[in-house]
Parts: structure tokens; sequence; C-alpha cells
């Protein structure tokens, strides 16, 4: 099978996250919006891969199983728990479209796993790291 | 051109199948020769195999022993093909699973199989004819769906052949 354009990825991920946390802001990467912004949230796509199989064919391929890890940045410690406990209730288990149209892609089954949560106390920023990984059919 | 004189990587082997639901296989006599067998070598025919498992043959052999005599011998015996049990990720619309699917399902269609290994250029190779069996799907969820099945080859149905 084709491999999938992460440039797809980027944007259902993008689309998704901005429906489930609305109306707190979402952003690729970091930005220091923090600032002036009581809470908002980040990602960062990886692992975007298929596994290759045998032979001559550049087709003979697995599924793709990309990971984002979503970062939510608050004032408020409690905020980020009510965020990720959003991002939990609607992405975990997920399975069906991600994103919307035209940025979408169909996703076989989503997997958040809530990795851990922090706090900076010089920027007084608490911080909630969150691993979800899509089985991309393809 | 002659055998590639390399080591071939493991990654380079491609398994076909003839197509038809209905196929006649190769004759033993054609499964030697390479135009016969190159045919059958298309991207229409492919099995999107995970990886080629062994193939060759079983062993087989009988030992004898003689009471007060300090070694056994073994006698090597007819020996059988042996059965490849095969991995492929499952793509139920694929044509060439779907055919070995109905194979499995029927149990009598000889059908030729083509395992072809490359060094980027020059091309081995390996044909014989045999029937599908034990068709499972495995859909744990922690990796992509799959379909194992178990390709037995009819015995002395081979033939090796090399691009020329």
């Amino acid at each position: 099978m084709a491999q999938m354009n992460p440039v797809l990825y980027g944007k259902a991920i993008q689309y998704q996250l901005e429906q489930i946390v609305t109306p707190v802001p979402v952003y690729a990467s970091f930005n220091r919006n923090f600032a002036t912004q009581p809470k908002f949230i980040t990602w960062n796509l990886r692992n975007v891969h298929q596994p290759v199989y045998t032979g001559i064919y550049q087709g003979v391929k697995g599924i793709d199983t990309p990971t984002f890890q979503i970062s939510i940045f608050t004032q408020l410690i409690e905020d980020g728990f009510t965020i990720s406990n959003l991002i939990l209730q609607s992405l975990h288990g997920y399975s069906g479209l991600l994103g919307g149209s035209p940025n979408q892609v169909y996703v076989s089954k989503a997997d958040v796993q809530w990795l851990y949560n922090s706090y900076d106390n010089t920027d007084k920023l608490a911080q909630i790291f969150l691993d979800c990984t899509i089985d991309v059919p393809t | 051109m002659a055998l590639p004189a390399k080591i071939l990587a493991g990654f380079s082997a491609t398994l076909y199948a003839q197509p038809s639901a209905t196929p006649t296989p190769l004759t033993v006599a054609n499964l030697s020769v390479y135009a016969s067998v190159s045919a059958l070598a298309i991207s229409g025919n492919l099995v999107p195999v995970e990886a080629i498992p062994a193939f060759g043959q079983d062993d087989a052999m009988a030992s004898f022993s003689v009471a007060g005599s300090r070694q056994s011998d073994k006698i090597p015996t007819q020996s059988a093909p042996t059965s490849m049990t095969i991995t492929a990720a499952w793509n139920p619309s694929d044509t060439v699973l779907l055919l070995l699917r109905g194979d499995a399902y029927n149990g009598m269609i000889d059908r030729t199989f083509v395992i072809s290994a490359t060094d980027g250029t020059g091309i081995v190779n390996y044909a014989f004819n045999g029937r599908v069996s034990e068709w499972q799907i495995d859909s744990q969820p922690n990796a992509e769906a799959k379909v194992t099945f178990t390709i037995h080859p009819r015995g002395n149905q081979y033939g090796w052949t090399a691009s020329t």
C-alpha cells in the first residue's frame, strides 16, 4: 500500500484536536503564547512508519501507526487535567474519521497514553503530555 | 547472465502465484524453463507476503543399529518438500490473496508458485507446484491484521532457473 502523506496526518490532527478542546487554541509544536494565553495545546507528529516487507515491490508494506504527542499547557494545573480528560474521552479507543474534510484520514483505532504532568515554577506553567498512536489503513 | 555471484539479501525475495481460479500448473519440465517461470513473475501475480519462509526439502532418514556395534547408520530416504507457512498483511480486497483463499477452501487446486531472489540485476527463480491449506486470519490488536497460510509443495514438482 502507498505511504500516506504526513501533511495529511498533520492537518487531520490539527483539525481533530481543535474540535475536541475548543475554544482552547491548538498549535503545531511549541508556541510561546503562554504569556498571554492561560491554556493552549500543541502537538508533534513522530514515528510515521509502515513496516516494509520482502520483495522488489514498494507497495508491499503494512499498516501505518504514527504517534503524535499532545502537550497541554495551562496556568492552572486543574485546567490541564480537565483538558487532558477531554482528549482521553474523545480520542482513546476512537475508530473512524480523524480530522474533517478535506483534512482527514480514517483511523482503525486511536490509542492514547497519558504520559505525565509537570509544572514549571518559573513560568507558572502547568504541563501535561499525552501520546496518541493511530492505526491508519492505507 | 550467469547466476549472481553475490550473497543475496533476504529482503530481495518475492513470491508470485499463478493467476486464475482454475490454473493449469507448469509441467515439471517447464518449471526449469526461465521463460515459462518468468512469465508468472510479474507484479499482477505478486503475493504480498511479509517474508519468505524456509523452502526446500524436509529431512527423511532411517537409522539402523546393530547390537554390539559402536556406531549406527543413518540412511537417507524419500524426503518430502518443506511446507511453507507464510504470513501476509491482510488486505481483504487483494486479488491474489483472494485467489489463494479460494484454493484453501477448495483444497484440490494445484498452482505454480515462484520465489524470485535478485541482487538488483540478476534473478534466481525457484518454481514449484503446490496447494494452499490452513488459511487463517489473525487480528491481534497490537498490529495489522495478518493472514497466515501454508503452501504444501507437490513432491518432485520444482525447478530452478536464472535470468540469462
